[in-house]
């Protein structure tokens, strides 16, 4: 019988006990894979017109999924051979040599490897399928071409494979060497003991979090700890103070907080609370490491999933701020703008809602009174009067309107933002025509534009009798307003009208920029979401293995119980409790992280992330619930069994 | 005296049909209140399979066994386990105790699991740590103290429910003999100060003489009984030898 022929039985023979780790190699090709052969993917390259941004992003992406791969299946390797240490033992006992024990694990990995390699390239071929036509849908592409699997990705995904493999059958051939025969046979039942805690460390955990938190949440523009210590800085001292922090917490402050609990006697000394407590204080600080690595994935994937959604979800309103009319230009030709006119009523599709030439001034303005540090001496506004003003923002349904005199003016930004735009409100400048100047006054602001910004820029609503005195002195411009129904599929219309306009009309529509929008934030919701889902999954195994590892080990204590005669239920009870809690912390942490983050985020960008957010933290929790669960049946299975 | 056990015609056997073994044929065994029993007999003669039973770990293919005036033969699971929290203690040959409990903490365990108020917990617990002497090394946890400790802490808390009948399993196996004969005389002092109804199975010799009556099973049935009566230790454990001795085989 040749070593290899032990080996190849041995996987035959103990399938089950191999069958979680092929799984989960198998899992990680398949992920891998399919990512990968979306790379490549011609339909994809062909379709989306921004490829090479597209490219760079899932090169990026591909990236973070291998060493994420190859860290999860080193993990799922350690903890195989960890639960074989003793069957190692046994063959070195009877006297099987060394360098054969060696040999015959590097094959048995190997074999699994290359079994997990094809499995997972079959497999993924399928769901790649699938995957093209999810990422065109929320791309908002409707055509799904023949989707082929790329020779590329096969190769790419079986090269970075074997690679893995090999390593971990090296390790795996090491094994005998690094440890002698009595520690294999003991590889379970190293001592525990009690662990220590200092209401010191404690607090300083509360306090690293605190700061982390502190820091992340100031104002970006106007904070001064983060001029002082530059963004990159402080947000390296953000992660720094948050993930220590996140790992004293549960090395230390819940060993601190179990202690104090554990001295309430009349708690303590109820029922099977003794039980669970005391289990939990003896493994929390085994597995503070695991819980802060879980934590830290879940609050960065919670963050990416929620921030890519945000962008996603409020692609349409971010479209609609920009461009409140389905589309706008500057019409500088009488011809174009009727042609145009007469394209547009021809579309059933497209009725015009409202249609409006404005009459606009379009002026260089010197802005140093607003002192502003961001923006230039110089801006470009387009100026409407209040008349104007009051009509477009009766048809975009705003119940505002403006009654200005003499020299009032209001600013219209809809990218205003606090700290960044200058502060409008008090400030006087001079419009300059033809060497005369007249001076005007911010008294209001408002967040929001009546015209598209792309095409108007800043808009200032100045009096009528100002409007009037000023247009005497200068050219008008009229620019052309439209708003049509169903402006979010207007394709073909918005491409016609744009080939008949020349580049100075500046033509902006509501649907390009929500084109524009959707491809770019659908692609970032599906690799946020295909990354995060990895990454998920991954959390939760870590936590179901390592749960059921000490599920073994903790089989004794609860064989004792049943014998002083704790029944079924409390066993169950007592399992649930201190599951629960193992998977309840580093939830929590994640999400308060992951919450601060988003928090920060929503105040850089201006909008309220509050809905999308919440889907995301719904769904992950969950899917985590389900995972706990799954964990408690298996844990309890082992026990009673 | 009352009747704290009764058993009735206990069976058991193992195996499918055309190929089985019956570990226990017709046993019939009555433990009054205050006995200290011994259970002796070589090894696979069924003491340990008897034990089981009787401590409703195990359950007899027929027969009928009362404990404390409750037939424990129809018990569901749920009610089993009460049972046992209630009625019975334990003592193991392997201590059993929870490495993660301290000493004390092992101790109140079960009366704790059965919600006995915080102040009534601390004063068995004194008591009954009085009783074995332990008293120094309450707050210790398990793997710091010695083999003769742990089954001190064993025994305490087999004892600490006050339960009708004490089931103890080879307990002195793993000690030194002075730290068997603490624990046997420990358990002698709790039979005749308090009389706790102690049934304990053993290959020793010298541990069954503490006892006052012992049981001799051979091949599934009862072969022989001896009561200590008015018989210095001295004496009865030249009883003993002698009745082993006649049973042949190892023990």
């Amino acid at each position: 019988m040749t070593l290899f022929s032990i080996a190849r039985k041995n996987i035959r023979k103990n399938f089950t006990n191999y069958f979680l780790y092929i799984g989960s190699m198998i899992f990680s090709i398949v992920i891998y894979f399919t990512f990968v052969s979306l790379k490549y993917d011609q339909t994809i390259q062909e379709t989306t017109e921004s490829s090479n941004k597209i490219s760079s992003v899932f090169n990026g992406a591909s990236i973070v999924l291998m060493i994420f791969v190859a860290v999860f299946i080193w993990y799922s390797n350690s903890f195989f051979i960890k639960k074989r240490k003793k069957e190692v033992g046994l063959y070195s006992l009877l006297g099987v040599r060394k360098k054969q024990i060696g040999r015959m694990l590097f094959y048995e990995n190997f074999i699994m490897g290359i079994i997990a390699l094809l499995i997972g390239i079959i497999l993924g071929s399928i769901l790649s399928k699938l995957f093209v036509s999810i990422l065109m849908e929320v791309m908002g592409y409707h055509a799904i071409g023949n989707f082929t699997i790329p020779l590329q990705a096969i190769l790419n995904t079986i090269i970075v494979f074997i690679i893995i493999t090999a390593i971990t059958s090296i390790h795996g051939y090491r094994l005998i060497y690094r440890f002698k025969l009595i520690e294999l046979f003991k590889a379970e039942q190293e001592g525990e003991k009690e662990p220590k805690s200092s209401i010191i460390t404690a607090l300083i955990s509360v306090l690293l979090v605190g700061v982390g938190y502190w820091l992340a949440l100031q104002n970006i523009f106007e904070s001064e700890v983060w001029r002082k210590m530059g963004f990159l800085i402080t947000l390296l001292v953000i992660l720094v103070t948050v993930i220590l922090g996140t790992y004293l917490l549960f090395s230390t402050l819940t060993v601190y907080l179990l202690k104090v609990l554990r001295k309430n006697k009349h708690h303590f000394w109820s029922g099977i609370n003794l039980i669970s407590t005391s289990q939990l204080l003896y493994r929390i600080k085994g597995n503070a490491r695991t819980l802060t690595i879980i934590a830290v994935l879940s609050a960065t994937t919670l963050t990416a999933v929620g921030a890519a959604y945000s962008f996603y979800y409020n692609n349409s309103s971010s479209a609609e701020t920009s461009n409140p009319n389905s589309m706008m230009f500057i019409a500088k030709d009488k011809n174009v703008s009727k042609q145009i006119r007469e394209r547009i009523s021809r579309d059933k599709n497209h009725t015009i809602v409202y249609h409006m030439a404005v009459p606009t001034i379009m002026m260089d303005v010197d802005i140093t009174n607003l002192h502003s540090n961001n923006l230039p001496n110089e801006m470009e506004y387009s100026i409407i009067g209040n008349k104007t003003f009051n009509q477009l923002a009766k048809w975009q349904k705003r119940d505002e309107s403006l009654s200005l005199k003499g020299n009032e003016a209001a600013a219209l930004e809809a990218g205003y933002s606090e700290g960044f735009s200058p502060k409008y409100i008090g400030a006087t400048i001079s419009l300059k025509v033809n060497d005369k100047s007249e001076k005007i006054t911010f008294k209001k602001l408002k967040k929001y534009n009546v015209l598209n910004t792309p095409t108007a820029g800043i808009t200032v609503v100045i009096s009528d009798e100002l409007f009037s005195k000023i247009a005497s002195r200068t050219n008008i411009v009229d620019m052309e307003v439209y708003e049509l129904k169903n402006e979010d599929d207007a394709k073909t219309l918005t491409k016609e009208i744009q080939t008949l306009l020349p580049k100075e009309a500046s033509f902006s529509s509501f649907y390009s920029d929500y084109a524009r929008g959707m491809e770019s934030t659908g692609l970032l919701i599906f690799i946020g979401g295909f990354l995060g889902l990895v990454f998920l999954a991954a959390t939760g195994s870590i936590i179901y293995f390592k749960q059921l590892t000490e599920a073994t080990l903790d089989k004794d204590r609860y064989v004792i119980l049943y014998k002083i005669g704790v029944n079924k239920k409390e066993v169950k009870k007592s399992i649930s409790k201190q599951i629960l809690f193992i998977f309840a912390l580093p939830l929590l942490a994640g999400m308060a992280h992951s919450i601060v983050a988003l928090i920060t985020l929503s105040k850089i960008m201006q909008t309220n992330l509050m809905i999308p957010v919440s889907i995301c933290i719904g769904i992950y929790v969950c899917i985590y619930i389900a995972y706990y669960f799954l964990t408690v049946r298996n844990y309890y299975k082992i026990i009673i069994k | 005296m009352k009747t704290i056990l009764r058993a009735k015609n206990i069976q058991k056997v193992y195996g499918t049909k055309g190929n089985q073994y019956k570990a226990l044929e017709d046993i019939d065994l009555e433990i009054k209140e205050g006995e200290f029993i011994g259970i002796m007999g070589p090894s696979g003669a069924g003491k340990s399979t008897l034990l089981n039973i009787l401590s409703t770990i195990d359950t007899p293919t027929s027969g009928e066994i009362i404990i404390a005036d409750q037939n424990i033969v129809t018990m569901k699971e749920e009610q089993l386990s009460d049972f046992r929290r209630n009625n019975l203690g334990f003592i193991f040959q392997d201590y059993n105790l929870l490495d993660t409990l301290t000493v004390k903490e092992n101790i109140l365990l079960p009366l704790a699991l059965s919600k006995v108020p915080a102040k009534e917990i601390e004063n068995r617990v004194k008591e009954i740590a009085d009783t074995f002497g332990i008293q120094e090394i309450l707050d210790k946890y398990p793997y710091h103290i010695s083999g003769g400790q742990k089954q001190r802490t064993a025994a305490s808390r087999a004892m600490v429910t006050k339960p009708s009948l004490i089931l103890a399993d080879e307990p002195t196996g793993a000690l030194d003999s002075k730290s068997a004969t603490d624990l046997l005389e420990s358990l002698t002092a709790l039979n005749e100060l308090n009389h706790s109804t102690i049934m304990m199975v053993t290959h020793d010799a010298f541990a069954a003489s503490f006892c006052k009556r012992i049981l001799f099973i051979k091949d599934g049935g009862i072969y022989a009984q001896i009561q200590k009566m008015q018989n210095s230790r001295q004496e009865f454990f030249q009883k003993i030898m002698d009745v082993l001795a006649s049973l042949g085989g190892g023990h």
